[in-house]
Order: structure tokens, then C-alpha cells, then sequence
């Protein structure tokens, strides 16, 4: 297992921002990226992204294996793009004969697609570390969205530790009896399948009830609004947040649309 | 109408759809400041009680249910389940699947906050409540890296907070280890001093029984009078094992480090035990047992150190003929059941070992005589008890007759017939010269049928020899809570 992925509470300027604009930013990003494909915005922004990780005092994790895999596969995207994509300025020829032209064109669009893909990852992944759920389901709440919807997203994230667990023990009892994982033919997937997603399927379905009974046990649903003790207040920083943001959009908008050019 | 300050349930009768009834008339009246200790075998309904004293009867379950149950003087059967569950809170088995936010403090505030409790009040009552189930120290901590000792503790504080007069606590010692009852034993002594009227519903007596103003047991639906305060527990007499002279080493670990991620989990164990021998493990939750248990049975590959059985590497061993010579039974049934029913989750090992069937299904059909599941055979093994599935878990795994048996709390939720099983289980597996090790809370276990005591801390073994020297020694350095029958 790789770091802990989730909320961690830190005291910085990026963990006190509202958890609503934090949303609001993350979902900018990603509208952005896709709206106007260049690799050098793509590069800024994810420059911008990491120094934010070191405001907010989060490990990217280089040295984890979900990390990793994720750098693996945006070189991957790269050298796929660059390989399959003729047109353009030749560079150099991979293969004597000549055959499979580099590009300047298949370089930049290699590098713009690996960049958007790690961009969106990247922030999801901040976003996810700076953000607190139960801020956010306030936040969301504060904005007319239901207690009993924006509290799900609390208590789904509150049993996924829980279920990972008890993954791992599945998997030990199933070693136990004898039974491997078998991937060689499809009956032997399903059969692997079914030997984990029952047992552990079986455990959550037990939850469910007893679940339900805690939280309406303790007046879930007693009345439309309810008290929520913490709540995010909004600061200087989160108007110069949302500025930001707002500007990035913008001129995501205006490249897009042409009014604007890069070059 | 009476207005004294009193729950009480007057003729309960309750079945579930067209079924025997589970209630037949049960009285019983609960003051303010009392503890009423309710007993009784699994399946006598205990629970369906605590069901019916909170609403979660008829608001939840279906099914026909006759006669009244009053809070101070007030019917409930008008009352909306949030009106009842402020007056009355229950705290149910499971402490795991109750906990529905990130944080403690977040979960203490969960039910005022839906109340719609003032926040500054809120504040208070987090700060109070956690502070009576002696939790304070708990308040800022995420609530998936907490122990269920401590998951239970928060959950009572965060029943405590909407502020009920009653709380009901189902099977509260099931997950806790002897000190974590110690402590609910003065949790529930200062709630009563609160002025609160508690029910606790125990299978295991011993576990509040010192605490208790009244015990009532329930049996076939009705509550009796049960066993008062100060008489002793039936015990039998010792059945002590004794071993030959020099017996020869089955299973011999040495050095075993591991760890997940950074937190060691077990440090440079060693253990050896030899063919007669029933090691019992104590220790407290989270003392490394069961990662002990899984490396014996070499589940987890160890990070140091090495597990020789028999006198080959345990890594050596091919796991499908490793499987036919240790065997172990982790505590989760559910996690440990794979098939349909339960006569084809009795097969698994037939198939995997590559056992002929028709030697198989001898043996099968016998275990499962045994073992009280004959009439089962064809049910889904989901549908059966939580003791059922267990003693299933145990018959899968002795169908191949292993010479070793790794057992993880084998006796909770077992009634005394589940008990017996599992005992004889082990004594047979002895007597054939196999050897079991059996992490128990039950000390009365360990006197009858165990030759070795070894107790744990830490991840490290603290102490290991002769039962009777090592609880001695446990006495001696402030573990008596371990060595008291009151565990089942």
C-alpha cells in the first residue's frame, strides 16, 4: 500500500480554503484542460499544481508505486502520440528505411496529452488530501444540496478504509482454504471473483442495517436543516482563490475561442 | 396513565412474519440510575427486545407485535423513531459499523447536530460525554485508525450526546478484550450514577454481572429472574493436559519480525509447539495475535525469520499441501465462507487437496452431524447464525485432518453446545498428536484444556510456559483481569 490517500489535517493556507471553492477549482481545472489543448499552458498549470502541493505540505509520493504507474503511463502516452502521429515537422526517423517519422507535431501532442491526464490526476489527488468531507457535505448543504445526499459522500468515505481491510483478511482466508487467484480462463476470473466479491459483499450488506439504525438512531433526518458544529468560514484567501480560478477559466475561454493567441 | 420516569414493556409478544413467536409476553420495567443485566442463549431474543424497546420495532423490521411499550408513562407506538431515540438510545453489537463520520468529535456532534442543538451546546456535550466514557483523549483522532475498544466507547458517547434517559447496550463485551471490560464495567457504573437507566443485554454474565442491580434471563421468549449478584459461576472441574516426556517439535517458529507499512506488527517471536500440545495466546486487542496466527499458517510472508513444520521450510511447502497440514480459522465467519451451501463450502477443500469424493463426503457428512449442521446442507451458509458459521469455518478446514490448528477466538458467539464442539475439536486434534493454538480471552479455556500459556504485548511474547506458572506470574505483574473467568 502506497501513503494514505485522503483527507489529512494540516494547518495551511490551501486546507483552509472553502471546501466548495477547492471543488469549484478542481472541476475549473479540468474544463480548462479540456477546452483548450496546449502543452505549454498544460506545464504551467501543473507547475502551479506542484508548488501547491508544497504549500499545502502533501507528498506527492514519487517513491509510491500508485505514483509511479502514474508516471509510467503518462511516458507511455507520450511515445504512443509520437509514434503514431506523422504529420508535422520531421525531427529524426526512429528506424532506418526510413520509417516512423518524430514529429514536432506528435512530440507537442504527446506532451499535451500526458500533461492533461496528469493535471487531472494531480489535482484530484490534492484536491482529495486538503479537502475535510464533512467541510465539504456542510459546504454543499450551505448551498441547498440535502444533508442526507452531501452526508453519503461522509460516510462512503468513512467505510473505505474499512472495506480495504477487510480485503486484505478475505484474502488471507482465502489463501487459507487453497484458493488462488486464477486468471487463466474466464470460468477460473469468475470463480475468483465470486470467491472475493461474496464474502465481501456478505460483510457490507451486514453493515447496512446496523448502520442505518446508528444514524437514524440519532435523529438522521429529524429535520430538514441540522446544526453542523464545524463550518468553513470565508476568508481574504479564498477571494483571492476564487479570482484565480475564475481567471484561469477565462483565459482557457478566450485561447479556446481564438480572441486570444499564445504565439 | 402513570407519569413516574420509567421504560417499560407490558405484555410483549412479537414474530417475525408467520413465524413462532420470538416474544411471548415479556414485562419489564427499567428506573432511572438502574442497571438491569439481561441474559440468555443466542437466537432467545435478547435482541429483538432491544428492537422493541427502541422502535426499530415495528419502524424497522415487519411483523406482528403485540402489547405496549412506555417511556415515563407515554406509549410509543405514536412516536416517530427520532422522538423514541431521544429518549432511549441503543448501542448495538458491531462498534465497527456504527460509526458513520471521519472523526471523533465529528460523530460525538452527529446526533445534536441533527437534533438541531446549538453549537456552543454541542461543544459541551462533546467535550462531557466523551469525557464519561473516559474518551478524551480520543476527540481529534480519525475514527477508521481507532481499536473497537475504542470505537465502543465512542459510539456510547455518541448515543450519550442526543441526551437519552435510556440506553440500551446489546452484547457491549463481545469485541473487547479483559481490561477493555474492566473499563466498561466503571463506564457503565458512572452512567448509572448519572442517573441513566441502563439494559444491557449479555451473553457473557460475568462481564457486567458485578455492576448489575438486577439480572433477568430470557429463555423460549419470557424473562425469568436470572442468577443474582453474588453467586459464584458453574465451573468444571479442571481437566488438566498433560504432556510425554519429550515430546517431538511440530511447528517451530523462530524470529518472526513483520510489519505493515511501518508499524511492526509482531517483533522477533519466537515459538515452537509439538505434537499433544493446545498452546493457548492472550493478550490484549491489537497485541499482534492474529498477524501471529497468519504467519504460523503462512499466510503473511514474515519480514525476518522463518516458520519450519515438521522440519521443512514452511516456504518450501507448496500451499495446497501446506493447506492439508495447517489449518486456521480466523474470527470474521463471513470472510472465510465462499460457496453457495454449506455442503459445497464443506467440499472446497475436498477439491482443492484432491480428496476422492466419496471418502470426502463421508467425512463431511459426519463433521457436519457433529457440528450440528447436518440439517443445513443444502441452506445458504450466509443464512446461518454467527456460531453456526464459525463451527462451519472449523469443519471445512477438518476435513483434512490437519496436524495443525491455528484458531482465532474460536468461542465468541459460540452457546455451550458451539462451545463443546470447538473443545473437543482441539482435544482430539491432541490426542492424535497434532497440536492447536488458540488465542482466547476465556482463562477458563486455557485451565481445562490448554498445556501452555503464552501472552503476548506489543507484538512480542511477554511470557510463555505451564498454564498455571504463567497466569501466576500474570497475577503478579498487574494482568489479572486475563485470568478471571469472565469471558465465555
Amino acid at each position: 500500500m502506497g501513503p494514505y490517500l485522503g483527507f489529512i489535517n494540516r494547518n495551511t493556507v490551501l486546507h483552509r480554503l472553502d471546501p466548495v471553492l477547492k471543488l469549484v477549482a478542481l472541476c475549473a481545472v479540468a474544463v480548462g484542460v479540456l477546452i483548450y489543448s496546449s502543452w505549454s499552458v498544460n506545464a504551467l498549470v501543473l507547475i502551479v499544481l506542484i508548488v501547491m502541493f508544497r504549500v499545502a505540505k502533501t507528498r506527492i509520493g514519487l517513491a509510491s508505486k500508485r505514483v509511479k504507474f502514474l508516471l509510467f503511463f503518462s511516458i507511455f502516452l507520450v511515445l504512443l502520440q509520437v509514434l503514431v502521429t506523422p504529420n508535422g515537422t520531421v525531427l529524426f526517423y526512429v528506424l532506418p528505411g526510413p520509417a516512423l517519422p518524430v514529429t514536432t507535431f506528435g512530440l507537442e501532442r504527446g506532451l499535451f496529452l500526458a500533461l492533461r491526464f496528469l493535471l487531472i490526476v494531480f489535482s484530484s489527488i490534492l484536491f482529495v488530501s486538503v479537502t475535510d468531507p464533512s467541510l465539504l457535505a456542510q459546504g454543499l448543504t450551505r448551498l441547498g444540496v440535502p444533508y442526507r445526499y452531501s452526508f453519503m459522500l461522509v460516510v462512503a468515505l468513512r467505510f473505505l478504509p474499512l472495506f480495504e481491510s477487510e480485503n486484505q483478511s478475505v484474502r488471507l482466508a482465502q489463501k487459507s482454504r487453497g484458493i488462488e487467484p486464477d486468471v487463466r480462463s474466464l470460468s477460473g476470473i469468475l470463480r475468483t471473483v465470486r470467491y472475493t466479491f461474496f464474502p465481501l459483499l456478505v460483510s457490507a450488506l451486514s453493515r447496512v442495517d446496523s448502520l442505518a439504525m446508528s444514524m437514524d438512531g440519532r435523529g438522521f433526518g429529524f429535520a430538514k436543516k441540522r446544526t453542523f458544529v464545524r463550518r468553513s468560514t470565508w476568508s481574504t484567501a479564498d477571494t483571492l482563490f476564487s479570482a484565480l480560478v475564475f481567471g484561469y477559466l477565462i483565459m482557457c475561454v478566450l485561447l479556446a475561442s481564438g480572441f486570444i493567441g499564445l504565439y | 396513565m402513570s407519569t413516574s420516569r420509567l421504560l417499560e414493556a407490558r405484555n410483549l409478544t412479537f414474530s417475525y412474519g408467520n413465524k413462532q413467536d420470538v416474544l411471548k409476553s415479556v414485562n419489564l420495567t427499567v428506573s432511572p440510575g438502574e442497571l438491569v443485566l439481561l441474559t440468555g442463549p443466542t437466537g432467545c431474543g435478547k435482541s429483538t427486545l432491544a428492537k422493541c424497546l427502541t422502535g426499530f420495532i415495528p419502524h424497522y423490521y415487519q411483523g406482528a407485535l403485540g402489547g405496549q411499550v412506555l417511556i415515563d408513562g407515554e406509549d410509543i407506538a405514536g412516536m416517530s423513531l427520532s422522538h423514541i431515540a431521544r429518549k432511549v438510545a441503543l448501542v448495538q453489537q458491531d462498534p465497527e459499523s456504527q460509526v458513520c463520520t471521519l472523526n471523533v468529535s465529528d460523530e460525538v456532534a452527529f446526533g445534536p447536530e441533527n437534533y438541531q442543538v446549538e453549537s456552543t451546546e454541542i461543544v459541551e456535550r462533546i467535550h462531557d460525554k466523551l469525557a464519561w466514557v473516559g474518551g478524551s483523549h480520543l476527540s481529534q483522532r480519525p475514527t477508521h485508525a481507532m481499536s473497537g475498544g475504542e470505537k465502543q466507547r465512542v459510539v456510547i458517547a455518541a448515543m450519550l450526546a442526543c441526551e437519552p434517559d435510556y440506553l440500551i447496550l446489546d452484547e457491549p463485551s463481545s469485541s473487547l478484550d479483559p481490561p477493555g471490560i474492566v473499563l466498561l464495567r466503571n463506564i457503565l457504573t458512572s452512567l448509572k450514577q448519572e442517573g441513566l437507566g441502563i439494559l444491557c443485554i449479555e451473553h457473557n454474565i460475568g462481564a457486567v454481572r458485578t455492576v448489575a442491580d438486577r439480572t433477568l434471563a430470557m429463555a423460549d421468549g419470557t424473562l425469568h429472574d436470572g442468577p443474582g449478584r453474588d453467586s459464584a459461576i458453574h465451573s468444571d472441574s479442571t481437566v488438566m493436559r498433560s504432556l510425554g516426556p519429550h515430546p517431538e517439535p511440530l511447528l517451530v517458529a523462530s524470529h518472526l519480525t513483520f510489519s505493515y507499512g511501518h508499524a511492526a506488527a509482531v517483533k522477533d517471536v519466537s515459538i515452537s509447539a509439538a505434537g499433544g500440545e493446545v498452546i493457548g495466546i492472550m493478550g490484549s486487542n491489537g497485541s499482534g495475535k492474529t498477524t501471529l496466527l497468519a504467519l504460523l499458517a503462512g499466510l503473511l510472508k514474515p519480514d525476518s525469520g522463518q516458520v519450519v513444520l515438521g522440519g521443512q521450510p514452511l516456504r518450501d511447502i507448496k500451499r495446497n499441501e501446506a493447506l492439508k497440514r495447517v489449518a486456521v480459522v480466523f474470527q470474521n465467519p463471513n470472510h472465510q465462507i465462499f460457496e453457495r451451501t454449506v455442503w459445497r463450502d464443506q467440499m472446497l477443500a475436498a477439491s482443492v487437496a484432491k480428496l476422492p469424493v466419496d471418502v470426502a463426503s463421508e467425512v463431511s457428512g459426519r463433521l457436519l452431524e457433529r457440528a450440528g449442521l447436518a440439517q443445513y446442507r443444502e441452506s445458504n451458509p450466509f443464512s446461518l447464525s454467527h456460531g453456526q458459521k464459525r463451527r462451519l469455518n472449523l469443519t471445512s478446514t477438518a476435513l483434512l485432518s490437519p496436524q495443525v490448528y491455528l484458531l482465532d477466538e474460536p468461542f465468541i458467539g459460540q452457546d455451550p453446545d458451539g462451545r463443546e464442539f470447538v473443545s473437543r475439536l482441539v482435544n482430539e486434534t491432541a490426542d492424535r498428536s497434532g497440536t492447536c493454538i488458540v488465542v482466547t480471552h476465556s482463562p477458563e479455556f486455557v485451565r481445562r484444556h490448554c498445556t501452555r500459556l503464552v501472552f503476548m504485548s506489543e507484538g512480542a511474547i511477554v511470557l510463555d510456559g505451564p498454564v498455571q506458572s504463567v497466569m501466576k506470574r500474570m497475577n503478579e505483574i498487574g494482568l489479572g483481569e486475563y485470568t478471571v473467568t469472565e469471558v465465555d
